[in-house]
């Protein structure tokens, strides 16, 4: 047995026990899913939020929203999360030195007038310019906090530093909420008495193509574009199964930046948002987790699969790229961060489970397939290819992803059911079969740029652009 | 390769199977759909028929079913579509209407389809079953729900506190006296919530509550204690002060707010420093609605904490229990210094709003 034949079976066959172990875990997630999912529609068909929003006993909660440059929407935006469904709410906007005309529309729009606001600052951050609250008593729980540009991250380390309420919850000012959502995420956090909450996520849907009117979301339609459309599959597949079945083993690392709701006692306590990743939201998570693990505190971060957040996903491929560019970088410099963890067994499932998870299967697994293919490649020129091995592993890996797609589709129509007609369903499925070979790949290699980037040592955010839900509404 | 092949095909098999299953349930579901809205509006029917029945008598409701509407009542669907309507009917009801819809509900025997639920192993079904006897006021199945309220699934215990309210008033409370698990805010939320529909009584046993081994018996005792401003158990509450657990000295600080005496002030801040930082700003925040003009000394002493959350709230509690509160304040030697000069300007600013 020559060298050569030895070194292609020992990446033939790792490359067969990977893709094995991959599959296995994708099988268990959605199997796992299931139970939870059902445990949560049974428990809320015995819920009436109405009690919460009403109860003087309802947990105080601080919306945190940065805005840069957001002049052309800011003021509907605003407004839509003023509508919000909650008593015990205060809704902070921080412009983040946007550069356009942010800060003054608001002051417009609200009536605001600058307060001698002192700023506890907790968290370090950036100078905060002014703190401006509304004349007119209707937007007495809108706070606008003008600030330096630092970021996101430090945007909402301000706003932390001016929350008063005991739970923060942050979203991009952008996104458009369920009128109960503030409900159902805090719902949580008043449900457990041997363990404390210290964060709760909620579904993020895509809003492409739905119709929004005066900042709510009156219809769910499925998005035209192919781009938005497998994105919509993404988003059930990884809300709806991974992140049901993570929360179920109270593992989840990653509560989206779009909507979450944290303990703010503990985001404090750990030094809230780090400004060293764009991988922010994560790193928070994770640091929390670290914090109360090394604390042997008793914790969870819980997941609910409603649907609470709607949000505009890139629908060209330039800024898709960059989007997942950020979120490979951000996922690495978590991990990097927090090494510590990897297979530690002082930091229990943390440390053994979902940090490895992580480490495998989300940095590694885009590595892992661009150099399983470019090898292929090379031993294809080089006439050493098993053709029949790898087309063959390439067959079963593909039809699975399109099995699990299926899959999913299958628990959204038996669970929230947004998309009705059986049109969307089949454009679904055709686009579940076609993302292995049109948005995949790019994805895979946006995934490798990222590293490729993070080795160069760019840490840009990268733009996003977004057309607004105005826009939309006219193109509908 | 072979195996590679099979394992594709099975793959794909199965996802066309599950698309198959797909739009063959969402045809069955549009089916469903229409068959509920017909069925809907008998149900209504029924029910508006039962509301303005007249009726007098104890002996049941003579209400004129027509043979179709008999036929569907052995339906199981049916009979789930018309337990809905007649539930959420019932919830908005009161008087003749509201004993017209129970006996109803009785006539078409769903009390006993409600009773074989209640043995069901399925929790979800049980604690259904334990929602609508107490929603439909059913009494003489009180023990049986009774038994429920200490279950081991939370859901259903949950559910059988709450029928027991509904069904004996604060009497149901005694669940409190024997129930071993905690009883977490959101049902604490919802428990208070049914209280307070209900005419306010004297009831007994907030007393033995307060005394309580569960931690969240003796927070939902304070909470009753606040809210029913239960003046004669200021002592009892008191006591709560000296609780090994912080959250349940919180609750009382909370609690004692409503039943405030003259030295109440004096007596929570000479607790102040023993307490965490959360209870000071509980016992600050307190003293903003009962405190007085004699505790601003003490109040100033407590200024010197590096603790700047617990700073703001202590200046904007001088400043608000006395109309010389910021005047006092500004003599300070560090009222010139940030960060006091500068929360001192922020409560004068939200104050002069």
């Amino acid at each position: 047995m020559s060298w050569q034949s030895i070194v292609i079976d020992i990446f033939t066959y790792g490359l067969l026990i990977y893709s094995i172990v991959l599959l296995s875990c994708y099988i268990f997630i959605g199997a796992y899913s299931i139970g939870e999912i059902r445990n949560h529609l049974y428990k809320n068909s015995f819920t009436d939020y109405r009690q919460l929003a009403s109860a003087s006993q309802a947990p105080g909660m601080s919306i945190l929203a940065p805005a840069y440059n957001e002049g052309a929407n800011v003021i509907e935006n605003v407004r839509s999360l003023l509508s919000i469904h909650y008593a015990n709410l205060e809704v902070i906007i921080i412009n983040d030195g946007s550069k356009d005309d942010s800060l003054s529309k608001l002051i417009d729009a609200y009536d605001l007038y600058k307060t001698d606001h002192f700023v506890n600052e907790q968290i370090k951050a950036k100078a905060v310019r002014g703190v401006y609250k509304s004349r007119n008593k209707v937007y007495k729980k809108l706070i606008v906090v003008d600030k330096e540009n630092g970021g996101k991250a430090d945007a909402l380390n301000v706003g932390v530093n001016i929350a008063q309420k005991d739970y923060i919850v942050c979203i991009d000012v952008d996104c458009i909420l369920e009128q109960d959502a503030l409900l159902k995420l805090a719902k949580p956090f008043l449900e457990t008495t041997q363990q404390r909450v210290i964060a709760t996520g909620g579904v993020i849907r895509i809003a492409n193509n739905c119709i929004v009117e005066g900042g709510r979301l009156v219809a769910v339609n499925l998005p035209h574009k192919f781009l938005a459309r497998v994105q919509t599959l993404e988003y059930i597949r990884a809300f709806l199964l991974g992140r049901m079945a993570w929360s179920r083993l109270n593992g989840l690392l990653l509560i989206s930046g779009a909507f979450g709701a944290f303990d703010k006692e503990i985001v404090i306590k750990c030094g809230g948002y780090d400004h060293n990743t764009v991988g922010e939201d994560m790193e928070l998570v994770v640091r929390m987790r670290r914090y109360m693990e090394e604390l042997d505190l008793s914790y969870k971060v819980a997941f609910i699969p409603d649907p609470l957040c709607w949000t505009e996903a890139p629908d060209t491929f330039k800024i898709l790229g960059r989007q997942r560019n950020r979120w490979t970088r951000g996922t690495v410099e978590t991990l990097n961060m927090h090494k510590k963890m990897f297979f530690n067994p002082k930091y229990g499932f943390l440390g053994l489970v979902s940090y490895p998870y992580w480490f495998f299967f989300e940095f590694l697994a885009p590595l892992i397939e661009f150099s399983g293919m470019v090898i292929f490649i090379l031993l294809t020129v080089s006439g050493l290819t098993n053709w029949h091995f790898f087309l063959g592993l390439l067959a079963v890996v593909f039809t699975f992803g399109f099995l699990y797609s299926v899959f999913a589709i299958l628990m959204e129509i038996l669970t929230y059911n947004q998309y009705k007609r059986r049109k969307d369903i089949l454009k679904l499925v055709l686009t579940a079969f076609l993302e292995p070979f049109i948005f995949h790949p790019f994805v895979v290699w946006s995934a490798v740029m990222g590293n490729v980037d993070l080795i160069r040592k760019k840490n840009a955010w990268g733009e996003m652009t977004r057309r607004g839900f105005a826009a939309v509404k006219k193109s509908n | 390769m072979i195996y590679f092949e099979l394992v594709a095909l099975s793959f794909l098999g199965i996802a066309c199977l599950i698309v198959v299953y797909m739009l063959f349930h969402l045809r069955i579901v549009e089916i469903q759909r229409s068959r509920y809205r017909k069925w809907k509006n008998i149900a209504d029917l029924l029910v508006r028929d039962a509301i303005f029945s007249e009726h007098d008598g104890d002996d049941g409701l003579h209400l004129p079913i027509n043979r179709h509407t008999e036929g569907l009542l052995e339906n199981e669907r049916f009979k789930k579509i018309l337990n809905k309507e007649l539930l959420s009917a019932k919830k908005n009801m009161s008087g003749a209407a509201s004993l017209n819809l129970k006996k109803l509900y009785l006539m078409l025997q769903l009390d006993q389809y409600a009773l074989k639920n209640l043995s069901s192993n399925k929790w979800h079904i049980k604690a259904k079953a334990i929602q609508d006897l107490g929603i439909m006021g059913l009494s003489e199945y009180l023990s049986k729900i009774y038994r429920q309220t200490n279950n081991r699934h939370e859901l259903v215990r949950m559910e059988a506190q709450i029928a027991v309210i509904k069904l004996t008033g604060f009497e149901g409370l005694r669940f409190l006296d024997v129930v071993s698990y905690q009883i977490n805010d959101w049902q604490q939320i919802k428990l208070l919530n049914e209280l307070s529909l209900l005419p306010a009584q004297n009831f007994k046993g907030i007393e033995n509550w307060l005394l309580s081994e569960n931690d969240s018996v003796v927070i939902f005792a304070l909470k009753l204690v606040k809210n029913f401003h239960r003046y004669e158990l200021y002592n009892q509450v008191e006591a709560c002060l000296n609780h090994s657990t912080a959250k349940i000295r919180g609750m009382a600080i909370a609690a004692i707010e409503k039943l405030y005496r003259e030295d109440t002030s004096k007596m929570l801040l000479k607790r102040y420093l023993e307490e965490e930082l959360s209870n000071r700003i509980a016992i600050a925040k307190t003293l903003q609605q009962i405190g007085g003009e004699d505790d601003i000394p003490v109040l100033i002493s407590f200024l010197a904490t590096e603790e700047l959350e617990q700073k703001r709230t202590l200046v904007r509690t001088i400043a608000t229990i006395s109309e010389n509160g910021l005047d006092h304040l500004n003599t300070l030697a560090e009222a010139g210094e940030p960060p006091l000069s500068l929360i001192i300007k922020q409560i004068e600013g939200e104050l002069t709003v």
